[in-house]
């Protein structure tokens, strides 16, 4: 038997997720079990393939769900000092949030009917003709000023970004002191001694492992591999006694 | 030769084409009430409908406009290949429901109703003209309220807001039940 994966992607957020688990468990939504919800969801949670990609939201409903069976476990006590308000069971409130999202979810499948319909229906473009032979025709006559071309072009200039969305690339080259020693060791051997900082960096190339590369020639520094003096302002180095050691 | 009201209105929507005229540029170029344009307008848009005719009149947002019918669609393509048509993805269609039904409304409801963060959508639904803005609300912070515009009327076919359809009510199932079971 093939089992579906269904993927978090495969929902618009956490009420499409759990009006998906109350179908599929055949749960009664007008009276749900909202401690078997939240094992159906946390179970979902847990089978997703990649945890870190979950969205806040479906984090914070996950919360809430638990906050309710939480406080079902602990025994009521009424608090004197509290004032006699008005309070919404947070049980009925989630019914409630989920059904008035089933409404629209059902009415935006019944408006994509008439969208895709009307996409079937063209209309021709104006007849060009007409505009040429009339310039004080109103399409022409606009009264616009300065604030409007400028909105114009700003709605423009947006629409052109969410078009043509730049490509977002991000990378992390994570590097450890310990493997950037092991680096430096290597580098130092072919440097002329005394060798300075910037030596010593050539490679590097970003703020990160510049960083990284202090906290090495510090750390080399202390296991004596390497020994720095400072001479006119300007730090020196040279291979330290136990050079060769650990490499 | 004198052609009939009908025909010369006829004659105007189809050189206006997708811009569409309103009834009372049609009133005001034949100098004849509105009115009685509109009684005629009432009249064509049903003979149109018949199945002796490749295309509708429609009207969105006040204008009218004629359009082909969607069963000549698909020969259409036959002739001449079509660009790709438009899509709007499940969260576009949620959220333009959400605001079309419960306009003027803030980011917050949306959100609440959705149970997911709409900014960006917002924003995507706003370059593509189918919502805009419409003033601030006068709670904390004084968000701002959106609305559909007649883009999006056009698009989904409404002659204007009240021509959307009902939303769904779900009943429970027994209505009846008693208080001491």
């Amino acid at each position: 038997m093939t089992h579906f994966t269904v993927t978090l992607a495969a929902f618009e957020g956490p009420l499409d997720l759990m009006l998906h688990l109350i179908k599929e468990k055949k749960l009664d939504l007008f009276d749900l079990n909202v401690d078997t919800l939240t094992e159906q969801y946390i179970a979902f949670l847990d089978a997703v393939e990649n945890k870190l990609d979950i969205a806040s939201e479906y984090l914070s409903e996950l919360a809430s769900l638990i906050e309710y069976k939480s406080k079902k476990c602990l025994p009521q006590e009424p608090n004197p000092l509290e004032v006699d308000e008005f309070q919404e069971d947070p049980k009925e409130a989630l019914i409630r949030r989920l059904l008035e999202y089933q409404r629209f979810k059902e009415v935006s499948q019944i408006l994509n009917d008439r969208f895709v319909m009307r996409q079937m229906q063209i209309a021709k473009p104006i007849e060009k003709t007409v505009l040429e032979q009339s310039p004080e025709d109103s399409l022409y006559n606009i009264h616009a000023d300065q604030g409007d071309l400028i909105k114009a072009m700003q709605k423009c200039l947006q629409r052109f970004t969410i078009t043509h969305p730049s490509e977002v690339r991000i990378n992390k080259v994570e590097i450890s002191i310990e493997y950037r020693t092991e680096q430096l060791m290597t580098s130092i051997s072919n440097l002329r001694e005394p060798f300075t900082f910037e030596d010593m960096t050539q490679d590097c190339e970003d703020v990160h492992m510049l960083i990284v590369t202090f906290l090495s020639i510090l750390e080399m520094a202390r296991q004596e591999t390497l020994v720095f003096w400072v001479k006119k302002n300007e730090i020196r180095f040279k291979r330290g006694s136990k050079y060769g050691f650990n490499a | 030769m004198d052609l009939t009201l009908k025909a010369l209105i006829e004659g105007i929507l189809f050189v206006f084409g997708e811009e569409g005229v309103t009834l009372q540029q049609i009133s005001d170029a034949l100098a004849i009430e509105p009115e009685q344009i509109k009684s005629i307008l009432d009249e064509m848009i049903p003979q149109y409908m018949s199945e002796d005719y490749g295309f509708e009149l429609v009207v969105s947002n006040d204008r009218y406009k004629f359009i082909s019918k969607p069963a000549v669609h698909d020969y259409v393509s036959q002739i001449q290949a079509q660009t790709k048509s438009r899509q709007l993805s499940q969260s576009a269609l949620e959220t333009l429901a959400i605001i079309a039904y419960r306009q003027p409304i803030t980011r917050t409801l949306i959100e609440e109703i959705r149970g997911v963060g709409c900014d960006l959508m917002l924003k995507k639904l706003q370059a593509i003209d189918l919502i805009r803005e419409a003033g601030r609300s006068d709670s904390v912070g004084k968000p701002i309220l959106y609305e559909v515009t007649e883009e999006f009327l056009d698009l989904f076919k409404l002659m204007d807001l009240s021509q959307l359809p009902n939303l769904p009510t779900f009943q429970e199932e027994s209505t009846e039940s008693s208080l001491f079971e």
